[in-house]
């Protein structure tokens, strides 16, 4: 066991060393061979399967080699040669018997219309070619909802490349669905379909190969010899194209940007070149500083929380982020500032530490590469970028990192970055305040509880998903099932929104309550950590029993199912007036708490403004 | 070896999982399992793509050993 984890150690930091479309297929095909057990880890392990209308083993191996290189222990199914229909559309496919959580279909526009469309094409009527076009993204369509329904997995399917050759030659955009309208309408019409999908991405290959190149996404000899589709350099840069959607799967997404100043926000050092001399404007030298801080704007404008690690007085350098006409991200941008004399190592441990992520959620940019090779050797676990030089090439360097990515934004992703801001200034009014109540009155809290709309629920089914602290049962459910536990007569799902003066956190708690006659049960109550100590759960669990009253109902139930990390949530009933704890499941680990409407009533917080919908 | 020799060795030994003593010019494609429709297709190509050269179909069906390998590729870049 141990010997066969240290080959494949071995085979892959060969690939690391020299990461070349060859390397990628020998390490493939001798881990193969070593056939090293599956992960039992649900983070590392993944299931893939790849179908499509052409020789994907080369595709397949790359992906799956790369997963590797990011910790996880992927295991691979490939579909034979042009068979994704047979695969996706009966369920009891070998594909269905896998049982994956990713699948990968890639299909070849070319080889669902017939021999002879490229041919006829231009005498071909606007009717005929509108019959070609659905009949091509049907196809496609039909397999993706039929792996959509009866499999659980993400599914990546690709869109259709648009050709560069058309006969209509230059004119091709005067025509009545020319060559290039017509891949064009079939990729809007793939996107369109699948926009409200959470399990279906459509991923933008036309994309991939125009910034790659057209003319060299296919090697021709292995195209007519293997019906291989893509060329060798082509086949890993569309595998990093769909490790993003894997990372974004597994968890493995950055959520941070830590930054260091001189020389990598502006050109210059603040310290000795004075606010007059740093490079930073609208022309050059200066603009393409301006530029890069843009792009990094427009990632705290989605959900990357941006935070500063630099060597300098601090008063010089937060003059600048202050005053400076063309400084771009200003004060109220940063989730955290370490401007000291401390090393940098230091800093970004208790960067993590104030932010509250974890060290892998991390990415450096910094132009030194002494402290980027600290950084790297005593912090493995932070991403540490190799900045160019040439500062003309930061913004390229950080557009091509492709680590952000998630599956879905909600409005909570678009606005993180300014409830992190947020938490740092409670957190400096907080160390100014006398007690913790006398802080929390200052907060002017408002939480507003109502159930679950249609709007709430991507978000609801997130928190379900992924809360561990503040979690009293830690049960999943699904979008579907949570919906079905919403309309249903017998139960209810309660979302909670907080909101203070510095800013607006979004919905952070989701309860479920079973209805019975004359007693209602808590399924599960839970919260995000953001807003943990500042009694907004007391309010929420007010509301419920405030609903009960109103219902008539004599007595609530709460449960407590203790799990390795929601120590935080394990007084929370005894906190809040429930009494009477039997033990009770195997182990008799499960404290299950009685709180009776005659007897008691639990009081919103003075500092609270409750607000219910 | 020459260093052409070399390179196409190294290309051998990683498209079929081979270390580099443990090929031999009589190693023959029908005795050797992983030596696969895919492992040929893959190692002619990156031979294509490395030495800047084309193998005509004829010749790709032709090539039974490492032997052979060496003699187009001779004939091909010489």
């Amino acid at each position: 066991m141990e010997e066969i984890d240290s080959k494949l150690q071995r085979i892959l930091a060969a690939v690391r060393e020299n990461p070349t479309y060859l390397s990628h297929w020998s390490a493939f095909k001798k881990i193969e061979q070593l056939s090293p057990a599956a992960s039992t880890d649900e983070k590392q392990s993944m299931r893939l399967a790849v179908i499509g209308s052409s020789t994907l083993e080369p595709l397949a191996a790359c992906i799956s080699i790369k997963s590797r290189l990011e910790n996880l222990s992927p295991e691979t199914w490939i579909g034979g040669f042009n068979t994704f229909r047979q695969e996706g559309l009966d369920k009891n496919s070998e594909l269905f018997r896998f049982a994956p959580d990713i699948v990968i279909l890639s299909v070849d526009g070319w080889s669902v219309l017939e021999d002879s469309f490229i041919s006829n094409y231009p005498r071909m009527n606007e009717k005929e070619r509108e019959a070609k076009l659905k009949h091509m993204v049907n196809e496609v369509v039909s397999v993706v909802k039929n792996l959509e329904k009866e499999s659980k997995a993400l599914i990546l399917v690709n869109n259709f490349v648009i050709p560069h050759f058309s006969p209509f030659g230059i004119v091709d955009g005067k025509q009545s669905l020319g060559i290039r309208e017509f891949f064009r309408t079939a990729n809007q019409f793939l996107e369109d379909t699948f926009l409200k999908s959470d399990r279906v991405q459509v991923v933008d290959v036309d994309t991939v190969a125009s910034s790659f190149g057209k003319s060299k996404m296919v090697n021709w000899n292995t195209y007519y010899r293997g019906s291989v589709s893509f060329s060798e350099d082509f086949t890993l840069q569309l595998a990093d194209e769909y490790m993003r959607y894997i990372r974004a799967l597994k968890g493995l997404t950055k959520k941070c940007i830590v930054l260091d100043l001189d020389n990598t926000l502006w050109g210059g050092v603040i310290g000795e070149d004075g606010m007059d001399g740093i490079k930073l404007g609208t022309t050059s030298p200066g603009v393409e500083y301006l530029d890069f801080q843009r792009v990094l704007l427009s990632l705290y404008n989605r959900g990357v929380i941006l935070a500063i690690n630099s060597k300098n007085n601090f008063n010089d350098a937060i003059e600048v982020i202050h005053d400076h006409p063309y400084q771009v991200l200003r004060e109220n941008h940063f989730a955290a500032f370490r401007i000291n004399w401390q090393t940098k190592v230091q800093n970004l441990i208790e960067l993590a530490n104030e932010i509250n992520i974890g060290l892998d959620s991390i990415v450096f940019l910094d132009d030194n590469p002494h402290e980027r090779e600290q950084v790297r050797q005593a912090l493995p676990d932070v991403m540490v970028v190799d900045l160019p030089k040439n500062p003309n090439l930061y913004r390229q360097t950080l557009e091509n990192l492709n680590v952000f990515d998630v599956l879905s934004l909600t409005k909570e992703d678009i606005e993180r970055g300014d409830m992190y801001v947020g938490k740092r200034m409670r957190l400096e009014l907080e160390q100014s305040a006398g007690s913790l109540e006398d802080f929390l009155r200052t907060l002017d809290l408002e939480v507003t509880v109502r159930e679950a709309t249609d709007f709430d629920l991507p978000r609801v089914v997130q928190l379900i998903g992924k809360t561990n602290q503040f979690n009293l049962t830690t049960r999943r459910y699904t979008e579907a099932e949570t919906r079905n536990l919403r309309d249903a007569e017998d139960s209810a799902v309660y979302c909670m929104s907080v909101k203070d003066k510095f800013g607006d956190e979004g919905i952070v708690g989701v309860a479920i309550v079973r209805k019975n006659d004359g007693q209602w049960t808590i399924d599960s109550f839970l919260m995000s950590c953001r807003v943990i100590g500042r009694s907004v759960e007391t309010s929420f669990l007010s509301k419920i029993i405030s609903d009960a009253r109103d219902a008539k109902v004599q007595a609530i139930e709460g449960e407590f199912i203790p799990t390795k990390k929601n120590a935080p949530a394990q007084d929370f009933y005894s906190k809040n007036k429930f009494g009477r704890p039997v033990q009770t499941g195997e182990d008799q680990m499960v404290t299950s708490w009685m709180f009776i409407l005659d007897e008691q009533d639990l009081e919103v917080p003075e500092w609270i403004k409750l607000i219910e919908e | 070896m020459t260093e052409d020799t070399e390179r196409l060795i190294s290309i051998v030994s990683q498209v079929l999982l081979l270390d580099i003593e443990e090929i031999s010019d009589s190693l023959r494609r029908k005795d050797y399992e992983p030596w696969d429709s895919m492992a040929h297709l893959i190692l002619i190509s990156e031979i294509e793509n490395q030495f800047g050269i084309f193998f005509e179909d004829e010749e790709i069906v032709e090539i039974w050993t490492v032997g052979d390998l060496k003699k187009v590729l001779a004939s091909k870049i010489a």
